[in-house]
C-alpha cells in the first residue's frame, strides 16, 4: 500500500496525525479499563 | 476520493459469523470444539459425571418416596462458557456486519466522511474473522499438536517456538498479503491494526504494579536490571555504528533487552516500527532462543550448576518467555526449583518494561529528529507518543491499586480467608496428614524429609527449611483444614512432592494449595482484551509485511541480536557463578 493511495492518513494509520491516532487509543483504552472496573469490579 | 468499494465481502463475512455463532449455540459442531477445546472438554466431562451421579441419587431418593423426578439444571462447565462466548461474539460482530454489510451493497458511497468510516469496517470484519480463526482454531490445534508430539519429541514443539495467536497472526497476515494479496475492499480496515496495537500497549500497563518489582529482592532486581538496560544499552550503540535503522534497532534492543516477541511488539508503535522490522526482530529472538534453549541446559550439567542457579541463568539469559521455561524443564525435568526461579527472574525482567519503553521513546524522538542540534525538552513535547504516557498513566494506577489489589497482578493470588467451605479439607483427609505427620516424626521420617528439602533446596525466606518447619505447618493445616499462609502453603507443596509420602495425604495437601488460590476476574478480563486487541493487531500488522520489506531489512540485526544475546548470556553466566549461591 503506497502512502499516496491515500488521502486522509497514512499507509499505516486511518487518522490524519500519529498524535491523534494516539490520543483516540488512550481513549480507548481508558473506557476499556473503566468498563472492566464497572463490569467486573475490583 | 470515495473509499467504500462496493463489495458483498462484509454482508458475506457478517453472514459467516452469524453461521458460527448458531453452530456453537446449537450445539450442532460440538464434537469439532471438543477437539479444539480439550482442556475445557475434559472439565465438562468431570462437570457432567458429578452431575449425572448427583442426579441419579436425587432421583432414587424421589421414586423412593413416590415424587416425581427432580427438575436439576447441570451447571456450566468451562466447555459451555467457551462455546457461549464464541456464539455471543459471532452474533453481536456478525450481526454488526451484516447489517453494515447491506448498507454498503445498497448505497452509493459520496466522498466524505460517511465514506471514509464505513470503508474502515470491510477490512476490520475480516481482520476479526481471521483473529476468530487464529484464536478458537489454529491456536489450540497447534497446542494440541505440541502437546501430542512432546511424548516422541522430548519438548513440546509448539510452546518453544511460539506458536501462539501472536505468532500465528503475524504468520496468517504475512500469508495472506504475500500469496493473496489485500483486497482492495478490505484496504482502508488494514490501516486500524496499529491503533488497536497502541490500544492494548496502554491497557498493557495495568497488568504490572511498582509494588510487585518492590517485593522482589533487591539483588536480583539489580542482576536483572543489568543485564536488561545493559543488552538494550549496546543493542542501541550498534544500532547506530551499523546503520540499521533508528526503528530497527528500537524493537530489536526491546526484544533483545526484556521479554523477546511481546516486548518487541510493544516497542513498536512507540519507535514507529515498521511491520517487516517487527517480523525480522521477533524471527532474531526465536531462532536465537531455540538454539539457547538446547545449549543452556547441557552447558548448565557441563558446569555443575544448582537448580537456583540454573534458573537465575536461564531467566536472565535467555530472550523468550516460553523458552526459559523450556530450558528449565530441559535441565531439571522432575523438579520445580528451577522452573521457580527461571519464572521469578523471566517475570522480574518483564516488570521492566514500563522504563524501557519510555527510554526507547526518548532515544527515538532524539535520534529521529536530530535532536542534538535542537531543543530536546520541545521535540520531545511535540514529537513524544502520547500513548506511552497512557501506558505510564495505566502503570501508576494499577500501583495505587485502581484496578485491582498489588498481589493479584500474577492473575491468579494467595487468599486463605476467601476458600469456601466446601473446599476446606474433609475429616478422612485431615486424617491421612495426621497419619503421615506422626510417621515423620519418627526418626526414619524426619530424616527422609530434611534429606528432600535439602535435594531441593527448599528455603524459607532466608534460611534453609527444617522438619520442624513443616511439622508446625502440617499440624496447622490438620486444625484449620486449609493455607493459612504463602509461606506454608510453599514449604507444604515441597512437602507433597516427597517420594514415598501417602497418596491420600499427597492429594489432601494439593487440594488444600489449589483451594487457597484464586483467578482475579479483573486481571483476566484485561488480559482476555489485551489478547483481542494484540491479535487484531498483529494480523493487520503481518498484512503489512511483504517480501521485499523482509530482505530491506537484511542481515545486520541478526548480528547485533547475536552478538547482544551472547554477550548476555555469557555476562549473566558469570555473575551467577559468582554470587547467586550467596544471595537467594
Amino acid at each position: 500500500m503506497s502512502e499516496q493511495k491515500f488521502e486522509r492518513g497514512t499507509s499505516l494509520s486511518i487518522f490524519v496525525s500519529d498524535r491523534r491516532e494516539d490520543l483516540g487509543s488512550l481513549v480507548f483504552a481508558l473506557l476499556i479499563a473503566l468498563g472492566i472496573v464497572l463490569v467486573v469490579g475490583k | 476520493m470515495v473509499y467504500t468499494k462496493k463489495s458483498p465481502a462484509l454482508f458475506i463475512i457478517g453472514l459467516v459469523m452469524l453461521l458460527w455463532g448458531w453452530l456453537n449455540a446449537s450445539g450442532n459442531i460440538d464434537g469439532v470444539q471438543q477437539y479444539f477445546q480439550k482442556s475445557a472438554y475434559s472439565d465438562h466431562m468431570k462437570v457432567k459425571e458429578k452431575f449425572d451421579a448427583e442426579f441419579r441419587v436425587a432421583s432414587e431418593m424421589a421414586a423412593a418416596e413416590s415424587k416425581p423426578a427432580p427438575d436439576m439444571k447441570m451447571p456450566h462447565s468451562a466447555f459451555d462458557k467457551a462455546k457461549a462466548f464464541q456464539a455471543k461474539m459471532c452474533y453481536i460482530f456478525g450481526g454488526v456486519a451484516t447489517l453494515l454489510g447491506l448498507l454498503i451493497m445498497v448505497w452509493t458511497p459520496k466522498e466524505g466522511n460517511l465514506d471514509y468510516y464505513l470503508s474502515i469496517f470491510p477490512g476490520m470484519a475480516y481482520i476479526l474473522l481471521i483473529a476468530f480463526l487464529v484464536r478458537w482454531g489454529l491456536d489450540p490445534m497447534f497446542g494440541n499438536w505440541g502437546k501430542a508430539a512432546q511424548p516422541t519429541l522430548g519438548w513440546n514443539f509448539a510452546s518453544i517456538f511460539n506458536l501462539n495467536y501472536v505468532v500465528l497472526g503475524i504468520v496468517i497476515g504475512i500469508v495472506i498479503v504475500n500469496v493473496f494479496k489485500i483486497p482492495d475492499w478490505a484496504a482502508n480496515g488494514v490501516r486500524t491494526a496499529r491503533f488497536f496495537l497502541k490500544t492494548g500497549v496502554i491497557l498493557l500497563g495495568a497488568l504490572y504494579s511498582a509494588t510487585e518489582l518492590a517485593q522482589l529482592g533487591a539483588i536480583s532486581v539489580l542482576l536483572i536490571g543489568f543485564f536488561v538496560l545493559g543488552s538494550i544499552g549496546i543493542v542501541l550503540y550498534m544500532g547506530r555504528r551499523m546503520n540499521t535503522g533508528n526503528s530497527m534497532t528500537a524493537v530489536l534492543a526491546s526484544g533483545v533487552g526484556v521479554c523477546g516477541v511481546s516486548a518487541a511488539v510493544a516497542a513498536s508503535p512507540v519507535v514507529n516500527a515498521k511491520a517487516g522490522e517487527i517480523a525480522y526482530t521477533i524471527g532474531t529472538i526465536l531462532v536465537w532462543g531455540v538454539g539457547c534453549m538446547f545449549l543452556f541446559p547441557t552447558i548448565g550439567h557441563m558446569l555443575n550448576m544448582g537448580p537456583v542457579q540454573f534458573g537465575a541463568w536461564a531467566g536472565t539469559g535467555i530472550l523468550n518467555s516460553a523458552q526459559v521455561a523450556g530450558a528449565a524443564l530441559a535441565f531439571d525435568p522432575h523438579g520445580i526449583e528451577t522452573l521457580k526461579v527461571a519464572e521469578i527472574f523471566n517475570i522480574t525482567r518483564v516488570l521492566f518494561l514500563p522504563i524501557v519503553v519510555l527510554w526507547l521513546a526518548a532515544w527515538y524522538v532524539k535520534h529521529e529528529v536530530g535532536a542534538e542540534k535542537v531543543d530536546l525538552g520541545k521535540v520531545l513535547f511535540a514529537k513524544f507518543p502520547v500513548f506511552v504516557l497512557g501506558f505510564i498513566l495505566m502503570f501508576a494506577l494499577s500501583t495505587m491499586g485502581a484496578f485491582t489489589p498489588s498481589g493479584h497482578y500474577q492473575g491468579k493470588y494467595f487468599s486463605g480467608e476467601q476458600i469456601k467451605e466446601d473446599k476446606l479439607l474433609k475429616g478422612k483427609e485431615t486424617k491421612a496428614i495426621e497419619a503421615e505427620l506422626a510417621r515423620l516424626k519418627e526418626p526414619a521420617g524426619a530424616k527422609a524429609l530434611q534429606d528432600h528439602f535439602t535435594d531441593k533446596a527448599i528455603v524459607i525466606g532466608q534460611r534453609k527449611a527444617t522438619p520442624d518447619d513443616a511439622y508446625k505447618d502440617l499440624a496447622d493445616l490438620i486444625a484449620n483444614k486449609r493455607m493459612n499462609t504463602r509461606e506454608q502453603d510453599k514449604l507444604l507443596q515441597a512437602v507433597a512432592k516427597m517420594k514415598g509420602l501417602d497418596v491420600l495425604a499427597q492429594s489432601a495437601i494439593e487440594k488444600a494449595d489449589k483451594a487457597a488460590w484464586h483467578s482475579s476476574k479483573t486481571i483476566g478480563a484485561f488480559r482476555d482484551w489485551l489478547a483481542w486487541l494484540f491479535s487484531f493487531g498483529l494480523i493487520g500488522l503481518g498484512m503489512q509485511i511483504t517480501m521485499a520489506a523482509l530482505k530491506q531489512a537484511g542481515g545486520t540485526p541478526l548480528i547485533i541480536g547475536g552478538v547482544v544475546g551472547t554477550a548476555k548470556a555469557v555476562g549473566s553466566l558469570i555473575v551467577v557463578l559468582l554470587f547467586v549461591k550467596e544471595f537467594i
